[in-house]
C-alpha cells in the first residue's frame, strides 16, 4: 500500500457563474520516501490539489468526489479534528512564496513554537532543543529565532519555512512551488538543501511547479497536469527524456533546458479551457499540433508507453509527427486557438 | 482581477488614437458607458441598494413636489375653530381636532407639512456639500499625489491640520461666525470635510502614478495635463462618487445636528430644527412621538441610503473586498 | 531613521499642528458678530466703568498684541476668565473636563469591545446571514442621528417607563464628596447608562466596519492558510493571527474617530443635560463667552490632535514591521 493514495478526487469551486472544475478526476499514488513533482501551468490545478490534500481550501472551494487514502485512511471521511491531528504532524506544507507565508507580528520562533504546541505536549527545553536543531538542518543562524519575518531576506525566510515544515517530522510534504519566489542561486541553494534533507529523512515529498528544471533535480517521478486532469505520469527521467504527451513535449520546450544550450525557448499558443466548462474530449486538443477530430470527440485512453501513463490519442505518432520538431517555436503557435497574446501562463 | 486594475480605462482607446481622432472619442464614449452600465448592473444587483435608491429618489420627489403634498405652509401658525392658537393638536388618525395628518407643533404649526418642507433643505445640503467637499479634495489630491514634492507636503500638512480639527465643534464654532443658515452650514461642512477625500484620493495618484499604462504615456511624451486629465483624473473618478455618497450622508446628519443645537435657519424648517423645537418644548416627556419621531426616522432614511448606495459601489470598486475566486 | 528620531519630529508636527489649531481659533472668535461686552458690561454702568471693564480684558488692544498675549497666555495653560462668570476658565474646564472623559471612555471602551469583536466575527463568517444583518445593523447605527436616538431613549426609558432620570448627571439632592465618590455612587451609574449606551452604539459601527474590511483583506493573506496547515484551530486563526493582524488599520481609524467621536458625544451631553465640555462650549458659543468657547474648543481639538499622535506611536510598537521613515 503507498503511503496516499488519491483516487479520482474532484475538486470544484463555487462561483456565481457556477462550479469551476478545478481538480476532476485525478489519481496518483506517493510511495513512502518518495518525491512526486506535479507540473503544469497555473491554474491547471496543482495548487489546488495540494490545499485540498491538506484540507485548506479555501470556503467555496470544496471536494466534489473522490478519495484521498493517507496510510490506508480516507482523509475526505475524516472528521475535521482527525484531520486537523494530521496536519503539519503527518503533512505539512511550504508556501508558495515565504514572502507572505509568515505572519508579520510573530517572530519566527513563536510560529514553529505555535506548530510544536498545536500537536504535542513536549517540555520547553525539548521544543527549544528542536527548533535550534531545525535551523541547524537549514543553515540559519540560531540566533535570528527571534527575528521577525520583515527581518529576513527572501532566502533566509524561505529556509525558515521548510525548518518549520519540518519540525514535526512529517511523512509528507507539499512544497507549493518552493523556489518560484527566489532568485536562481537562492534557488539553487533551496533545492539543494531540500534534497539534503530529503536524503537525511523518509519524508516523502510532492513538488508543485511550473518550472520543469525544479522536478528535474528533485523528483523521482512526475505527474504533468492540464486543466484540471493528468496528462501525463511516470519516472522523471522518462518524463523529461522522452514524454508521449504533446503537452509535456510543449512544457519541455518552454523552459531552458541545461544541458542544451542556444535553445530557442518556445511557448504554446492559446490558453486552457474555461473550466466553468471544460470541452469534451480530450482538454488539450484546442492547443495541440497533433489534434485531429478524434480528440475533441473522445476522452483520451490512458497508454502505457515507454514506462509512462500517458492520456493522448496519437501516442502511436509522436515520435514520427512532433518530436523532431518539438522545439520549434512556429509548431506551437499554428494551432486553431493560437493568437498573438498567446504565452504561456506562468 | 487585477488586471483589470493595471489597465487605464483608456488603454485601448490609446493603441487605437493615431488612428482617427474621431473614432478614439467614440470608443471612449462607448468605453465609459460600458464602464458605467456594468457598475451600474453590479449596482442594482444588490436588492439593498435599489431599496435605498428608491428611498432617495422618493424624497427627492418629495422635495420637488412638497408645495403640493404639504397642506400648509410648514411656519403658517395653525388657529382652532374657536380662534385660540392650535398648538399640541393629535394627529387626526389619533382623534385629533382639526384635520392635521401628524398633529400640531407647541408653537402651533402643522408638523406633516414641516416634515415634507424638510426634504428639502436636507437634500440640498447633501448635494451640494457632498459636491463641493468632493470637488475639492479630489483637485487637492490629484494635485498633491501627482505633483509631489513640496506641493505635496505643504498639501498633506494642510490636510493633518484640518485632520485636527474635530468636526461637529468646528463646524459649530464656524456657523456661529458666519451666521446661522443653510449656507454656513454647508461652507463649515465643506472647509473641513474635504481632507478625507483629499488624502484618500492623493494615495490612489500615488500608486496610479507608478502603474504601467501611466509611465508608458510619460515616456511617449504625454503632457502632465494630458495625463492627469486622459489617464489619472478617469481612475480616480469611481473613488470620488463613493466619497461624495459617504459626503451626502454626512453633511445630512451634520447639518440636522447643528440644526438640533439651535444653530440652524430661524426662518426656515427641516428636520434638525424640527427636533430642536420638539426638545426644547419637552416633546418627549410629553409623548407627543409624532413631533419628534417622524423628522429622525425621515433623517436617518436618507443617510442609510447614502451609505447604502455608497457601500455597494463600494464592493465594487475596492475588488479586494469582494470573495475571492 | 530612529524612534527617537521619529518620536521628536512627531511632537514637534503636535505642536505646530496644535499652534495652528490655536491661530485659526483666535482669528475665528475675533470674527465673530455681536457685542462680547454686552454680557459683561450692563446699561446702568457708567461709561467710564464700562471702559474699565472692557480694558481689563485687553479687547481694546490691537488684534496682534491681543494674539501675542494669547499665544503666551496659552503656553502658560492660563486660559483668561468667563465674561459670564468671571470665573477661571482652567477652572470651569477642569469642573467639566472630567465628566465627558467618564462619558466618552466608557462608551468608546465598549463600542470598540463589542465593535471589533463583531468586526471579526464578521469578517470569519464572510457571507453568512449573521454577517449580512450585523453589517446593516451597524450601517443603521451609524445612519442614525445619535441625538434623536438619545430622545427616543428618553422619551421612551425616561418619561414612559420612568426606569432613567430625564436629564443630568446625579439627582438633585445627592451631594457627592468629590469627584471619585460620585463616579463610584449607584446614583452616577443610573445616569450614566443611558448616554453612554446610545454613544457606544453610534461609535460601535465604524470599528466594526474597519475590523471586517480589514479581516477580510487579512485572510486572503498566505499565511492564514499556513497557519491552517499547522492544524491550529479555528479560534487560535481568527483571534491570534487574523484578527491581531487587522487590528492595526483599525488602530488609526480609531483616532480619526475620536473626531467623530467628540462631535457625537457635544449632541449626546446636551440631549441628556450632561454636564459635559461639548455641552459647555455650547453654551459658551450661545452667549459669545470667548474665554470659555475658546478653552472648550482647544480641549476638544487637543483631544483629537492628541489621539493621532498617540495611534502613531502605538502603531509602531504593535506591528514590528514599521521603520519610522
Amino acid at each position: 500500500m503507498a503511503m496516499l493514495e488519491v483516487e479520482d478526487l474532484k475538486v470544484y469551486y463555487d462561483t456565481a457563474e457556477g462550479a469551476v472544475k478545478a481538480v476532476d478526476g485525478v489519481s496518483f499514488e506517493i510511495e513512502e520516501g518518495e518525491n512526486l513533482g506535479i507540473v503544469g501551468e497555473s491554474g491547471c490545478g496543482k495548487s489546488t490539489l495540494a490545499k485540498a490534500l491538506i484540507g485548506i481550501l479555501p470556503q467555496n472551494g470544496y471536494i466534489a468526489g473522490g478519495e484521498i487514502r493517507f496510510r490506508g485512511e480516507d482523509l475526505t471521511e475524516a472528521p475535521e479534528r482527525r484531520r486537523r491531528e494530521l496536519r503539519w504532524d503527518e503533512i505539512s506544507m511550504i508556501a508558495q512564496s515565504a514572502m507572505n507565508a509568515l505572519d508579520p507580528v510573530y517572530t519566527i520562533r513563536q510560529q514553529i513554537l505555535e506548530a510544536i504546541e498545536a500537536h504535542h505536549n513536549w517540555s520547553r527545553t525539548k521544543s527549544q532543543e528542536r527548533i535550534d536543531e531545525m535551523f541547524d538542518l537549514v543553515g540559519l543562524d540560531r540566533e535570528r529565532q527571534t527575528d521577525y519575518p520583515h527581518q529576513f531576506s527572501g532566502g533566509m525566510r524561505q529556509r525558515a519555512m521548510i525548518a518549520m515544515s519540518l519540525v514535526l517530522e512529517p511523512s509528507l510534504i507539499l512544497a507549493d512551488e518552493p523556489t518560484t519566489a527566489l532568485d536562481v542561486i537562492m534557488q539553487d541553494q533551496i533545492l539543494k538543501r531540500i534534497n539534503e534533507i530529503q536524503e537525511a529523512s523518509s519524508a516523502s515529498m510532492m513538488v508543485i511547479t511550473h518550472d520543469v528544471a525544479v522536478v528535474a533535480e528533485t523528483c523521482d517521478r512526475v505527474v504533468v497536469m492540464y486543466a484540471g486532469e493528468i496528462a501525463e505520469e511516470g519516472p522523471a527521467a522518462a518524463i523529461f527524456d522522452e514524454p508521449y504527451h504533446p503537452y509535456t513535449l510543449g512544457l519541455k520546450s518552454a523552459f531552458p533546458n541545461i544541458r542544451e544550450a542556444d535553445q530557442d525557448l518556445v511557448s504554446i499558443g492559446g490558453h486552457p479551457p474555461d473550466l466553468h466548462d471544460p470541452p469534451t474530449g480530450c482538454r488539450f486538443a484546442e492547443r495541440c499540433p497533433m489534434a485531429t477530430e478524434v480528440c475533441s470527440r473522445e476522452d483520451p485512453p490512458e497508454v502505457e508507453v515507454g514506462g509512462l501513463r500517458s492520456y493522448c490519442h496519437h501516442v502511436d505518432d509522436i515520435d514520427t509527427q512532433l518530436r523532431p520538431v518539438a522545439d520549434r517555436a512556429e509548431t506551437w503557435q499554428n494551432t486553431d486557438a493560437a493568437d498573438d497574446r498567446g504565452l504561456a501562463d506562468d | 482581477m487585477s488586471q483589470k486594475h493595471e489597465r487605464s480605462i483608456f488603454a485601448d482607446v490609446e493603441e487605437y488614437e493615431s488612428d482617427e481622432e474621431f473614432s478614439a472619442w467614440r470608443r471612449n464614449l462607448r468605453l465609459w458607458r460600458s464602464t458605467l452600465s456594468e457598475q451600474w448592473r453590479l449596482l442594482t444587483d444588490d436588492s439593498l441598494v435599489v431599496a435605498a435608491m428608491a428611498i432617495l429618489g422618493g424624497f427627492i420627489l418629495l422635495a420637488f413636489v412638497a408645495p403640493v403634498v404639504a397642506p400648509h405652509d410648514p411656519l403658517e401658525r395653525m388657529y382652532t375653530e374657536s380662534g385660540l392658537i392650535a398648538k399640541w393638536i393629535e394627529p387626526s388618525f389619533l382623534g385629533g381636532e382639526g384635520d392635521f395628518l401628524l398633529g400640531t407643533t407647541a408653537q402651533g404649526y402643522d408638523i406633516f407639512s414641516q416634515l415634507v418642507y424638510g426634504a428639502r433643505p436636507a437634500l440640498l445640503v447633501g448635494f451640494v456639500a457632498a459636491v463641493m467637499t468632493v470637488g475639492i479634495g479630489t483637485m487637492v489630491g490629484l494635485t498633491a499625489g501627482y505633483y509631489g514634492g513640496y506641493v505635496d507636503d505643504f498639501l498633506m500638512r494642510l490636510v493633518d491640520f484640518v485632520y485636527g480639527l474635530p468636526l461637529l465643534p468646528t463646524v459649530i464654532v464656524l456657523v456661529t461666525v458666519l451666521g446661522a443658515g443653510l449656507d454656513s452650514i454647508i461652507l463649515a461642512f465643506v472647509l473641513l470635510q474635504w481632507r478625507t477625500s483629499a488624502r484618500v484620493i492623493r494615495a490612489l495618484v500615488l500608486s496610479l502614478r507608478e502603474r504601467a499604462f501611466v509611465k508608458a504615456a510619460r515616456v511617449s511624451g504625454a503632457s502632465n495635463w494630458r495625463i492627469l486629465s486622459r489617464h489619472i483624473a478617469p481612475n480616480v473618478l469611481p473613488m470620488a462618487f463613493l466619497y461624495g455618497a459617504f459626503a451626502i450622508a454626512w453633511a445630512i446628519l451634520t447639518e440636522a445636528g447643528v440644526s438640533f443645537l439651535g444653530l440652524g435657519d430661524p426662518n426656515s424648517v427641516s428636520w434638525g430644527v424640527m427636533l430642536q423645537g420638539a426638545r426644547v418644548y419637552s416633546a418627549m416627556t410629553e409623548g407627543t412621538w409624532w413631533w419628534f419621531v417622524p423628522p429622525g426616522v425621515c433623517i436617518a432614511l436618507v443617510v442609510i441610503s447614502g451609505f447604502l448606495i455608497g457601500r455597494g459601489y463600494e464592493e465594487i470598486v475596492n475588488p479586494e473586498l469582494q470573495v475571492e475566486q | 531613521m530612529g524612534k527617537l528620531n521619529f518620536f521628536v519630529r512627531r511632537t514637534a508636527q503636535l505642536v505646530v499642528t496644535l499652534w495652528a489649531v490655536a491661530t485659526a481659533l483666535f482669528m475665528l472668535f475675533r470674527l465673530m458678530p455681536g457685542d462680547p461686552t454686552s454680557y459683561i458690561v450692563s446699561p446702568q454702568m457708567t461709561p467710564e466703568v464700562r471702559q474699565r471693564i472692557i480694558e481689563s480684558y485687553g479687547l481694546n488692544d490691537p488684534l496682534w498684541v491681543q494674539y501675542l498675549r494669547y499665544i503666551e497666555n496659552l503656553a502658560t495653560l492660563d486660559l483668561g476668565r468667563s465674561f459670564n462668570t468671571n470665573s477661571e476658565v482652567s477652572e470651569i474646564l477642569a469642573t467639566y473636563l472630567p465628566n465627558t472623559l467618564v462619558l466618552m471612555l466608557s462608551a468608546f471602551v465598549l463600542a470598540y469591545a463589542v465593535g471589533v469583536t463583531l468586526g471579526v466575527l464578521t469578517g470569519w463568517y464572510r457571507g453568512s446571514r449573521f454577517e449580512k444583518s450585523t453589517v446593516v445593523t451597524a450601517l443603521v447605527g451609524r445612519s442614525i442621528p445619535s441625538f434623536w436616538v438619545g430622545i427616543l431613549v428618553i422619551w421612551v426609558f425616561g418619561a414612559t417607563f420612568g426606569v432613567i432620570p430625564l436629564s443630568g448627571m446625579t439627582s438633585i439632592g445627592t451631594e457627592p464628596e468629590g469627584f471619585v465618590d460620585m463616579v463610584t455612587s449607584l446614583d452616577f451609574l443610573h445616569h450614566l447608562v443611558a448616554p453612554m449606551l446610545v454613544l457606544a452604539f453610534y461609535y460601535m459601527g465604524y470599528p466594526l466596519l474597519i475590523m471586517r474590511n480589514s479581516m477580510l483583506e487579512t485572510l486572503s493573506e498566505d499565511f492564514i492558510d499556513i497557519c491552517r496547515a499547522k492544524g491550529l484551530s479555528e479560534r487560535a486563526i481568527m483571534f491570534r493571527h487574523a484578527a491581531r493582524n487587522a487590528m492595526l488599520p483599525v488602530l488609526t481609524a480609531a483616532a480619526i474617530a475620536v473626531g467623530f467621536a467628540i462631535g457625537g458625544s457635544v449632541l449626546i451631553e446636551t440631549v441628556f443635560g450632561w454636564p459635559g465640555i461639548g455641552r459647555e462650549m455650547i453654551r459658551a458659543v450661545m452667549r459669545r463667552d470667548y474665554p470659555v468657547a475658546q478653552g472648550t474648543f482647544l480641549v476638544l481639538a487637543l483631544s483629537v490632535v492628541l489621539m493621532n499622535f498617540v495611534a502613531d506611536l502605538l502603531y509602531g510598537v504593535l506591528d514590528p514591521r514599521v521603520t519610522y521613515e
